[in-house]
């Protein structure tokens, strides 16, 4: 056991915990951070998985994800904003429309 | 010394990690979810990411989260109010589900062995800059394209309707 692997566990550990939070969390604001939990789970790995194999690339891929993790909070927070400013929604179990 | 680092920086994330899922207020949530930003920089820090650990800060702790705050200064708090805390029936079905999946991965990670192809770097930042703007160029042209389709999107939500 490797402190590389140690790192993966951790890594495994916060992506399970970011989608137990989304799937738990009543408020749409903790479910996105429930994300952004999901989204350094990945980061992680990446970064100590490249440790293991040897070179960069794991890195590059990690600063893609976070320009892709600042585009998904632009776009989630608009949507939330404009989910309670049409309908006044605020938790997940009220956006019902399309079952009903 | 590195396992006593690697306990203190993971004893600060799953304490972070716990705050985030079950704290009630959504402003404590984020302000654990900071704590965690921090633990997981010192992490990639250790593990000699060091351009990762200063872009973590910067985009995450800094834009990200004052992002969620604005976000969270619009919305009246007695709405909020109504929605805190989570769901008892998902908590109890999907805790199983979750440690049965987390003991998977560990078997899986803890006993299986990973490919080593390259050396270890040296000058980290030289390199992933290196490797950034000459083999992933066009993805990263892609990722400047994808970011303006995020602002253009955000703006198009954000509007008042006529």
């Amino acid at each position: 056991m490797t402190i590389e692997k140690a790192y993966i566990l951790i890594s495994v550990f916060l992506f399970l915990s970011g989608l137990f939070g989304v799937i738990i969390r009543k408020n749409l604001i903790t479910m996105l951070i429930s994300t952004e939990l999901m989204l350094n789970g990945v980061n992680l790995a990446l970064v100590s998985v490249d440790r293991i194999v040897g070179g960069v690339e794991g890195q590059v891929f990690a600063l893609f994800l976070l320009a892709v993790a600042a585009s998904e909070v632009a776009v989630g927070l608009g949507l939330v904003v404009a989910l309670f400013r049409l309908k006044g929604y605020e938790g997940s179990s009220e956006i019902t429309h399309l079952r009903e | 010394m590195e396992w006593l680092i690697f306990a203190f920086l993971s004893a600060w994330a799953v304490l972070s990690v716990m705050g985030v899922l079950f704290l009630k207020n959504p402003v404590h949530a984020l302000l654990s979810f900071i704590s965690l930003i921090l633990a997981v920089a010192g992490m990639f820090l250790h593990l000699g990411a060091e351009l990762l650990a200063g872009l973590q800060l910067i985009i995450y702790a800094v834009a990200i989260v004052v992002f969620y705050v604005l976000v969270i200064t619009t919305i009246p708090w007695e709405k909020v109010k109504r929605f805190e805390g989570f769901y008892r029936r998902e908590f109890f079905v999907g805790f199983p589900v979750l440690v049965v999946s987390f003991l998977l991965f560990a078997y899986a990670i803890v006993k299986g062995d990973f490919a080593r192809v390259g050396l270890p770097v040296k000058d980290n930042v030289k390199e992933v800059g290196k490797s950034l703007f000459t083999t992933y160029l066009l993805p990263l042209e892609v990722a400047s394209v994808i970011l303006l389709t995020a602002m253009i999107g955000a703006i198009l939500l954000g509007r008042k309707e006529e």
